[in-house]
């Protein structure tokens, strides 16, 4: 029981120990001056933003994104299947055609009511 | 080997869903006014279809059986899905927005209910259920003109999701006890071992969750609202549609897997049908707005559906199964009016139907049948489904009597409150500005049918009576 | 060892927060977190029980997917109401949705 927990610590430790070290080093091995000019931009490389960045996004793209959220997760049912190819045979792939099928249906009528055009 | 043939309806309703989505994006947007006859017609088909093949059974699945008690709930769900059709041809139309989509999801509410109704299955009944549930909360929100539909949709939305989650939570501990999703597998373990905790706690949430859809009080908050906000066809689809739905899975749920612990949910079921009559019909008497007084008045009617669980026998069943199938044509009646008298004048207050009855006496007729369909007073058609659901109580156990003499106490409450409205249109006068409503031939047409029907059932109830009761038998059959 | 009853102690908690963040909060997308997590807390339910009581079958992780695909379904119907909403009065708080009585 201890030693499943020990794992888990160790494992820690070092996802810990990882991030931690990697930030000393970059501290220990930088060039020590004070950073001025460019550096000190928010991009060093970039264009520089214009205007205050809190600005409101077009509901929009909350479209696109509900989209994808959708289409996304209805592959979930394709892993099973995928794995399972062999064994369930003719009749699964078909079902699995019409199921594909009514995802296009749906991609169609989000492609038909402008759903996806890009602004 | 999956028995695909016993699909059809199932298959037929899907197939007709999915055509009208295609048709509305092949159609250019201003000539899909055809669309609604589709639905209008398809459904149709679908009902005689129904009633030709009533004799079909069989099992898909384990889970999953076809019996005479799926086909009669179809049935209901297709003639409610009909009339909300019908009953949407010029509400729609106004409205002006995406008639594909409307009737589209129109349809898959309906494959949503016939799939609740028929599993016998907790993974398919879940699926059905949200299927109803997900497009129901799009088509309360449909509006886009009208905030209060948007702000009834996320309403509907939040607590909807809330009671399938405590749903959920409720099958999984089911399962998790059982060992099993299929009722029948789950009734046969239950009565092999003894009733453990977990499986108690999972049975009150998942009554929990049902009295969410039945809108059986204390659950029922979410009622009013919805049904004010929603477009007004949707809002009679809902109530008769939903509610019957739920209906029809719960008592699979009770008497299938858990026949045998009706100790435990025998009270809860008593204590709210008492709940819902007493609450709904005294809360309807100060309702200003027509939908909701509807509203109320549709939980108190979950109320008295209640008692046909209650009562745990076939008599009881059948009367559940009959009042349902008369609600679905009083509650239409009743939406329809108010759908006609809408497009008019834009409003639901009980004031603005004053001289109604001048104005277009076709409308207030429907509006009076069908509300005193409600009430229950003869020869209206909800007089015999009333009597069915309080004698069978009181079949069940003498001791049960004070429960139909409740629900026959609440009934004269709500005679009142229904005359309210009848007051208002065949005493009041009308605004003189005020000419005669526009009412489609389509609905006028429907109007008469249901007309008809409300009196034919309620002098002659028989042919329906043996239907719904054999219907029930079919339940009971291993 | 970790047992059947740790996941489903585990569960139940998950399901409490939820429970108490749907019914706590007033803000239309918290409430749809707090449902999220009673929906995991289910999840979490039915696979725990179909590994330790039944490993040789999969109807818990079965209706586990089914659940995960429903919830990202209904989220994403909510969504799109709340963004309707919030196009029209700049607020997602629902006890200013008032224009219908509550």
């Amino acid at each position: 029981m201890l030693q499943q927990y020990a794992i888990i610590g160790i494992f820690l430790l070092g996802a810990v120990g990882t991030a931690v070290g990697s930030i000393v080093v970059n501290w220990l091995v930088r060039p020590k001056p004070e950073p001025k000019g460019d550096k000190r931009a928010t991009y060093e490389c970039g264009l520089e933003t214009i205007g205050p960045t809190w600005v409101q996004f077009k509901a929009r793209y909350f479209l696109y994104a509900l989209v994808f959220l959708l289409f996304d997760v209805e592959t979930i049912f394709l892993y099973p299947w995928a794995v399972g190819f062999q064994e369930l045979g003719f009749l699964a792939f078909v079902e699995m055609m019409i199921f594909i099928g009514i995802l296009a249906l749906g991609l169609w009528y989000a492609w038909k009511e402008e759903g996806l055009k890009w602004l | 080997m999956v028995n695909f043939g016993l699909l059809y309806m199932e298959i037929a309703t899907a197939a007709l869903g999915l055509m009208l989505l295609a048709w509305g994006l092949l159609v250019p947007k201003r000539e899909r006014q055809g669309i609604a006859y589709l639905t209008a017609a398809g459904l149709l088909a679908l009902l005689a279809l129904a009633w030709c093949t009533r004799g079909a059974a069989g099992t898909v699945l384990p889970g999953y059986t076809i019996d005479l008690y799926s086909i009669y709930f179809k049935s209901l769900f297709l003639t409610a899905a009909f009339l909300a059709t019908i009953c949407s041809f010029d509400y729609v139309a106004k409205m002006g927005f995406n008639q594909g989509e409307y009737y589209a999801l129109l349809v898959f509410a309906t494959l949503g209910m016939m799939v609740l109704a028929t599993s016998g299955e907790l993974i398919t009944l879940y699926l059905g259920l949200e299927l109803m549930a997900i497009t129901f909360y799009i088509l309360v929100a449909y509006r886009l003109d009208d905030p209060k539909s948007a702000e009834a949709g996320i309403k509907y939305l939040l607590l909807g999701a809330l009671s399938s989650a405590i749903l959920l939570y409720g099958f999984s501990l089911i399962y998790g006890t059982c060992g099993s999703t299929v009722l029948r597998e789950i009734g046969k373990r239950i009565s092999s071992g003894q009733a453990d905790f977990a499986l108690l706690l999972g049975l009150i949430f998942v009554i929990a969750g049902f009295s969410f859809k039945v809108t059986a009080v204390p659950f029922h908050m979410w009622a009013p609202d919805v049904y004010e906000g929603a477009p007004t066809p949707i809002t009679a689809f809902l109530s008769v549609g939903s509610k019957a739905a739920a209906f029809a899975a719960l008592i699979r749920i009770l008497f299938l897997g858990f026949d045998n612990q009706a100790f435990l949910w025998l009270p809860l079921v008593t204590v709210l049908s008492v709940l819902s009559m007493v609450l709904g019909n005294l809360v309807a008497i100060p309702q200003k707005n027509v939908k909701r007084l509807l509203a109320y008045s549709s939980v108190a009617q979950g109320g008295y559906l209640l008692l046909g669980i209650v009562s745990a026998s076939l008599l009881g069943i059948g009367a559940i199964l009959y009042y349902a199938m008369i609600y679905v044509f009083a509650n239409m009646g009743a939406f329809m009016a108010a759908t006609a008298f809408y497009n008019n004048d834009r409003s639901d207050e009980i004031k603005d139907y004053a001289g109604l009855a001048r104005r277009a006496p076709l409308v207030a007729a429907v509006m009076l049948f069908s509300v005193a369909s409600l009430a229950g007073i003869p020869p209206l058609a909800g007089f015999p489904g009333k009597l069915y659901l309080f004698s069978s109580v009181v079949a069940r156990d003498y001791s049960y009597l004070w429960l139909a003499l409740l629900g026959l106490l609440m009934s004269a409450v709500s005679v009142y409150y229904y005359l309210q409205i009848v007051k208002a249109m065949y005493t009041g006068n009308p605004a003189p500005q005020k000419g005669a409503l526009q009412v489609s031939r389509g609905m006028e047409v429907a109007m008469l049918l249901v007309l008809g029907i409300l009196f034919f059932l309620g002098i002659y109830p028989t042919p329906l009576t043996n239907y719904a009761f054999k219907a029930g038998e079919t339940l009971f059959m291993p | 060892m970790i047992t059947l009853n740790h996941y489903v102690a585990l569960s139940a908690l998950l399901f409490c927060i939820g429970l108490l963040g749907a019914l706590g909060k007033r803000n239309a997308i918290a409430i749809l977190m707090g449902i999220e997590l009673m929906l995991n807390a289910v999840n979490i339910n039915l696979v725990a029980f179909n590994r330790f009581l039944q490993p040789s079958q999969v109807v818990g992780q079965v209706f586990a997917l089914f659940i995960i695909l429903v919830a990202a379904a209904e989220v994403a119907v909510g969504l799109a109401l709340v963004i309707n909403i919030y196009r029209r009065r700049l607020d997602t708080n629902i006890e200013d949705l008032n224009w219908l009585k509550w």
